[in-house]
């Protein structure tokens, strides 16, 4: 089990500790019958979610537009990071190896904001594989919709920041 | 007919997810042959067993908190009335939830039926994925840098408030139902 899995299940436990504690046994089962239903009704999406995530990873190709990603590419560079960070499948064991050798690879810093940033808001990965089985195509589209331009923004701040603090550019 | 009708749309996001799968599966078939198939849906078992565990976590903990607000608690403070100061709070409670999108999502259904309004909710779910403090310590500073993640993270800083200010301008059709 790792860290952050240790993590969660301590936070679980504590809360259904404290649960028990304050409301007795009644809330402590309706807790455990919520959860039963939400995961049997999660596994069946899980088990067509996990084989398209992987299956996504094999269609696009590794190592997209190195040249198109550098620092003196600026807003264009930005706007094509973007449009990689979203196409981005899998968790941040992929994403961040992938930025650090595109970094090394001479890819721009702020590129790299808005590519991570992409990635986090609007990665079709995370929203096919959790948010649309969880959360429904309507608050997927307001999500969606509300954060659309964000990773441009804050590619665009990063620049700004860089230009003020070069010491957080290296 | 009807009954089949019903039974699609309720299943909806079942349907287009199975299909993708198998067309992504006929399209890496086809492409990259069966090696990288097999590749794939290896790759997929092994998912299953890292997320397995803290599903249940997950899950477990969003019920409990569930049973610990009760409705409404949170109104006053994220509701459709909290003005600015109500998306700075849900964009700070996005930044110190920890865990992955299983133990995020449920969060936003209770926060949801304790009264948050969706401005709040979508500012809490895009601080969550921008800037969560579990990633950045687990992954970002480690790989990257203390220099590149505060960049990152400052820059960043300021946009699930813009988020959640765009969401309360939505139209009104697309308020997020509680189930």
């Amino acid at each position: 089990m790792s860290a952050t899995q240790a993590l969660v299940w301590l936070m679980a436990l504590s809360a259904f500790a404290w649960l028990l504690r304050r409301g007795g046994l009644v809330p402590a089962r309706r807790a455990l019958r919520d959860t039963g239903t939400s995961l049997l009704k999660l596994l069946p999406m899980i088990a067509v979610a996990l084989p398209l995530a992987t299956l996504f990873a094999e269609l696009v190709p590794p190592g997209v537009a190195e040249g198109a990603l550098g620092r003196e590419s600026g807003t264009a560079g930005i706007l094509i990071a973007t449009t990689a960070g979203m196409l981005l499948p899998g968790g941040p064991f992929v994403t961040f190896p992938l930025v650090l050798a595109f970094l090394a690879a001479g890819a721009g810093t702020a590129q790299m904001v808005a590519l991570i940033s992409a990635w986090s808001v609007l990665g079709l990965h995370r929203v096919l594989v959790w948010e649309m089985p969880i959360m429904g195509h309507r608050f997927v589209l307001l999500r969606l919709a509300s954060g659309a331009a964000l990773p441009v923004l804050a590619g665009l701040l990063a620049e700004a920041l860089l230009s003020g603090f070069p010491v957080l550019g290296r | 007919m009807a009954v089949m009708r019903r039974a699609l749309a309720r299943h909806a996001t079942f349907v287009v997810m199975l299909c993708l799968s198998l067309a992504a599966a006929v399209a890496v078939l086809a492409l990259k042959g069966e090696a990288a198939l097999w590749r794939a849906l290896g790759g997929a078992l092994d998912l299953a067993v890292f997320i397995l565990p803290v599903l249940g976590a997950g899950l477990l903990l969003a019920a409990s908190v569930r049973q610990l607000l009760p409705d409404g608690a949170l109104s006053r403070w994220l509701g459709a009335e909290s003005g600015l100061r109500g998306l700075v709070l849900a964009s700070l409670v996005g930044i110190v939830t920890p865990g992955g999108p299983i133990a995020a999502f449920p969060l936003v259904l209770v926060l949801l039926r304790a009264g948050a309004d969706r401005g709040a909710v979508i500012a809490f779910v895009l601080s969550w994925a921008l800037n969560g403090f579990q990633r950045i310590l687990i992954w970002e500073i480690p790989l990257l840098g203390l220099e590149f993640s505060l960049l990152r993270f400052l820059a960043c800083l300021p946009l699930a408030v813009i988020g959640g200010l765009i969401a309360r301008r939505m139209p009104a059709s697309w308020q997020p139902e509680v189930k």
